[in-house]
């Protein structure tokens, strides 16, 4: 079966170094699952176009217009790679918006790939601090190699210098294999399927 | 069916004017509301119940009671009573006394509340909510149907050969409603019993109160109270008429910014393509209205939100009277489209009255037979 991959990517401009990021995670994803033999899409989804959608759902309680899809595809993922700028030494309110308006349990038990973008490799260690347990909180199964991409590797011609190339292509094989190891039947939860019986209820 | 207005009771600034009422105001307007419903043609008019600002309503049946003395035809009812936090025995004595003073005018619907500090107010725990509206649920209906209750449960101090007073009127039991926005257990709970089930509906999207209606009618039948289409339900409506359109939406565009719940979020557009809102001609909420039955189904009771997020009494006053010309053609449009064998109003005192006496005379019919 056909596995997916959702990318969920915070970044502010178009073509940002953050989105640059999340395509070549995407990429090296994919290929990586497919060294593997197992087939895989990529669907990135930024949250810029989402950012009204977003506050809407904080104030309103419910979610709208393309976020409902955005919500969907990340709950109904196979993996994620989530990638944010550094903003303040954290993650950026848009990016934590994003996965306080998610449903409780909709990342329990799924490969979740961590990357963030920022000005200097001073911040590296923000994936570890301040990412990680926000992920470890969601119960998602994260990916032990986290990337951080610094201007100073991003190189001269816009390409990625070779150190940070190395830690995608390590991140991306080691989602590659906690998605390849996934049982084949996913569990999706539905929780008015699973409402107890009354008497069940009455008698708790 | 029944039509009628639901009420918050929030206590809020009028963001047009910087005027906020005070709670003596809000209070005595929301009976003149109360009134002006009967006198439009509506038939219901519930109150929710809420202990903390900006909120009055917390004593429901005092002031349902003081709107009965003063109508003839209305059923008060309330939006919601919360089951979690009030205590059983106080429900089923405030709610009977009501039930004699309004001559069976009246009936009412449980809720869990949400706001997390009213609870340890009341000695309760918000994370216990679904099991406290489960257990107080079950003692509430005891006591009125049984005149010395032994009990014993988590959240209450035990029972023994108590009995409620005054005895329900005519032995009859006020009809119950429960309403929950997203707690499937609620829908349950109501289906179990074969109750009446409120989808809140506003401020949500209609795929949310559809899917709940959905499972209460699904259960309504498994537990063999009728078929799934002839259960019970009660839907909310927010609605703002004008003449014209533009009127309606340049006129309400303020108070929707402003209102506590959702403003500062969704444009009003947004917010009316996405939940029931309607905003606009008497027309344009007759046919917003009738379109709800193609989600939940044929339905018994639509209840308006018409009196928050600030508007002041003059202006909730005239929505009432357009709501009346509304109803008025709504009961004709929604009975043209219901089949015969879905009733069309939830039970009344008087339906369960007959009721009660149909089936205490065949009883009697069948032991006279045994002599």
């Amino acid at each position: 079966m056909t596995r997916s991959i959702v990318v969920v990517t915070a970044g502010l401009s178009e073509q940002s170094s953050t989105s640059m990021l999340a395509d070549r995670l995407a990429t090296e994803s994919v290929a990586a699952l497919a060294k593997r033999d197992v087939e895989a899409t990529a669907e990135i989804i930024e949250l810029r176009p989402l950012a009204h959608d977003l506050t809407n759902n904080l104030l309103t309680g419910f979610a709208a217009g393309p976020l409902v899809a955005a919500l969907r595809s990340v709950r109904e993922a196979d993996g994620v790679i989530a990638v944010t700028p550094v903003f303040s030494a954290s993650y950026s309110g848009l990016f934590k918006t994003f996965f306080d308006v998610l449903e409780v349990g909709a990342l329990d038990g799924k490969p979740v790939l961590m990357a963030a973008t920022a000005g200097t490799s001073r911040h590296s260690l923000m994936l570890e601090h301040t990412m990680r347990p926000l992920f470890s909180y969601l119960r998602a199964v994260i990916v032990p190699t986290a990337v951080l991409a610094a201007s100073e590797d991003w190189g001269s011609a816009g390409g990625v210098s070779g150190e940070l190339s190395t830690r995608i292509a390590r991140a991306a094989g080691q989602l590659g294999d906690l998605v390849a190891g996934l049982p084949n039947q996913q569990v999706k939860r539905d929780r008015f399927a699973d409402v107890p019986d009354f008497e069940t209820l009455l008698n708790a | 069916m029944q039509f009628g207005i639901f009420t918050v009771g929030d206590v809020t600034e009028d963001p047009t004017t910087g005027t906020t009422p005070t709670e003596h105001e809000r209070i005595k307007n929301t009976v003149a509301i109360a009134k002006k419903a009967e006198e439009v043609g509506l038939d219901v008019f519930a109150t929710g119940q809420h202990h903390n600002p900006p909120f009055v309503p917390s004593a429901p049946t005092t002031t349902l009671a003081y709107i009965a003395a003063q109508t003839s035809r209305l059923i008060l009812s309330t939006s919601t009573t919360l089951i979690t936090t009030t205590d059983p025995v106080r429900i089923a004595e405030d709610y009977a006394t009501l039930q004699h003073l309004s001559d069976g005018r009246m009936d009412l619907m449980m809720g869990r509340g949400n706001m997390g500090p009213v609870y340890p107010w009341f000695g309760k725990d918000i994370r216990e909510g679904i099991p406290l509206a489960i257990e107080n649920y079950a003692l509430l209906r005891r006591l009125w149907r049984e005149e010395n209750v032994d009990w014993q449960g988590r959240f209450r101090t035990p029972l023994q050969g108590f009995t409620s007073t005054p005895r329900p009127l005519d032995g009859v039991p006020p009809f119950v409603w429960h309403g929950s926005i997203r707690s499937p257990e609620i829908a349950e709970q109501a289906a179990y019993y074969g109750d009446g089930f409120f989808g809140n509906h506003i401020f949500w999207p209609a795929s949310h109160t559809e899917q709940m209606v959905g499972l209460y009618r699904e259960r309504f039948e498994h537990y063999g109270h009728g078929a799934a289409d002839q259960a019970i339900v009660g839907l909310g409506g927010q609605v703002y008429l004008a003449r014209n359109s533009q009127d309606a939406v340049r006129e309400f565009r303020p108070y929707f910014d402003n209102a506590p719940v959702y403003g500062h979020g969704p444009s009003l557009e947004e917010f009316m393509s996405q939940t029931p809102l309607t905003v606009g001609t008497p027309a344009q909420v007759v046919e917003r209205t009738l379109g709800f039955r193609e989600y939940v189904g044929d339905y018994q009771r639509q209840l308006f939100l018409v009196d928050h997020a600030g508007l002041p009494l003059a202006t909730v006053l005239k929505q009432l009277d357009m709501l009346g010309e509304v109803v008025a053609e709504l009961r004709p449009a929604f009975e043209a489209l219901r089949p015969s064998h879905v009733p069309s109003d939830p039970p009344t005192h008087a339906t369960q009255l007959a009721n009660q006496t149909a089936s205490q005379s065949s009883a009697a019919e069948t032991t006279g037979g045994q002599q």
